[in-house]
């Protein structure tokens, strides 16, 4: 299948130096496992990141290590046992309403971050990922037929379909498909016939802006916290 | 993917000082993994903490910081050696990539509470179970083979051999290595940078 939806260069090249937040890394990752492309890509920045900040040696100001400094630092090395961090299982098989998922590789080694799903309005039901302090990071499931009232954002929301199929007024999106919004646009995801799993981070609440929906602005800090 | 393929163009292709010192690395990144030679990691310390300590002193602006990520970069180094895949790449990008981690973890160390997401958890580069993606190297299909036969005339000898016996005489890259008396670590790396060369030669001839 064909992703037509990817991450900008800029976006790739702040993922690949360490730049982003861990919220974004996240969903930018997933898209990577996902798109063989951008993949492609990311190998070619981190090489170029490393020709210029590992293999350019640029002499600083401060005094190189000292041969007794790089002794010591071996002696340390070799004296420190292999990695003790214990390493969780991934776990790729997602359950919801009786469907199963296949997470892609860097969403399914953070599965034990998956909170309790809570139903939303609508046809909508929604996961928290717990990564640091302050992000707004979820699974967000869309049944066959599910909206989500017209809203804008106060900040940036990365998007990413992990499967299925859901469109809002400009586009049809599929499994990859990474969206970026930012704040002046309005939009409206829902979905037709098929359901949809996304990942989404969000840097702000949403705000709604239509008609009864605006009832929901009050609470929107609950909605896709 | 225009800009991508500009960008691998200009970069051009790397020297033959750069050459060796990538296989040597790679040498030393595989009597590591295999014999645990403290030998072979002194040498490659000596050849990557300095450029470590460059980077990291920029990076954090302190001096402890900066010893802090060299050490700990290295420490992986000698621990996951045998994760050093040379068809994927170069060792100084592995390494490069292990800091780039390490940075992204000490950078967010003083606000850290204990269950905090982890560099290694964002890219599991060194995750034991890390071969499900297939080879982002390997060329599309639908290039044939005889054009492909025009551009790798263009290739280096040691470069072109490898790639006749691998691609055209279907060899594996162990039967390779013995038949040609090269480590198995110089062969993969002689393929990926043929396989890099070809595809800037192809990319740019279009």
């Amino acid at each position: 299948m064909i992703i037509k939806s990817h991450p900008g260069e800029g976006l790739l090249y702040q993922y690949a130096a360490g730049d982003l937040s861990a919220a974004m890394t996240l969903v930018v990752g997933t898209h990577i496992d996902m798109c063989k492309a951008c993949r492609q890509t990311v190998c070619e920045i981190e090489q170029k990141l490393c020709e210029e900040n590992l293999d350019t040696l640029v002499s600083v100001a401060s005094t190189t290590m000292s041969k007794s400094q790089c002794d010591q630092m071996l002696e340390a090395i070799f004296a420190s046992s292999a990695c003790n961090k214990q390493t969780r299982q991934p776990n790729e098989i997602l359950s919801l309403e009786g469907r199963r998922f296949t997470l892609p590789r860097t969403l399914a080694h953070n599965s034990h971050r998956i909170g309790e799903w809570s139903k939303l309005v609508g046809k909508l039901w929604r996961a928290p990922l717990t990564l640091d302090n302050g992000n707004q990071t979820n699974l967000i499931y869309m049944a066959p037929g599910a909206k989500v009232p017209e809203h804008t954002h106060k900040g940036q929301e990365a998007t990413l379909v992990i499967d299925g199929v859901f469109n809002d007024e400009k586009n049809e999106y599929r499994d990859g498909d990474f969206i970026l919004l930012d704040p002046s646009r309005t939009h409206t995801p829902e979905t037709q016939d098929e359901d949809c799993l996304t990942l989404a981070t969000l840097d702000a609440p949403l705000h709604f802006t239509s008609g009864i929906s605006r009832l929901l602005n009050p609470f929107s800090q609950l909605f896709f916290r | 993917m225009q800009m991508m393929s500009e960008r691998t163009s200009t970069r051009g292709s790397m020297t033959t000082t750069q050459t060796d010192a990538a296989d040597r690395a790679a040498e030393l990144l595989a009597k590591i993994a295999e014999n645990r030679s403290r030998a072979a990691f002194s040498e490659l310390f000596r050849q990557f903490a300095p450029k470590l300590q460059s980077y990291a002193t920029r990076q954090f602006g302190n001096e402890q910081t900066a010893m802090d990520l060299v050490q700990e970069t290295m420490t992986n180094v000698w621990h996951k050696a045998h994760l050093f895949k040379p068809d994927r790449g170069s060792p100084s990008t592995w390494i490069f990539t292990i800091a780039r981690n390490i940075r992204f973890d000490l950078l967010r160390k003083n606000k850290k509470r204990k269950d905090d997401i982890s560099a290694d958890e964002l890219w599991p580069i060194l995750s034991e179970q890390n071969d499900s993606l297939d080879d982002g190297y390997a060329l599309d299909h639908d290039v044939l083979m005889q054009e492909i036969s025009f551009y790798y005339a263009q290739l280096p000898d040691a470069q072109r051999v490898v790639i006749e016996k691998i691609y055209i005489e279907g060899k594996s890259q162990q039967e390779v290595s013995d038949a040609l008396g090269v480590p198995l670590g110089t062969i993969k790396s002689r393929t990926r940078l043929a396989l890099k060369k070809l595809k800037e030669l192809i990319v740019d001839d279009n």
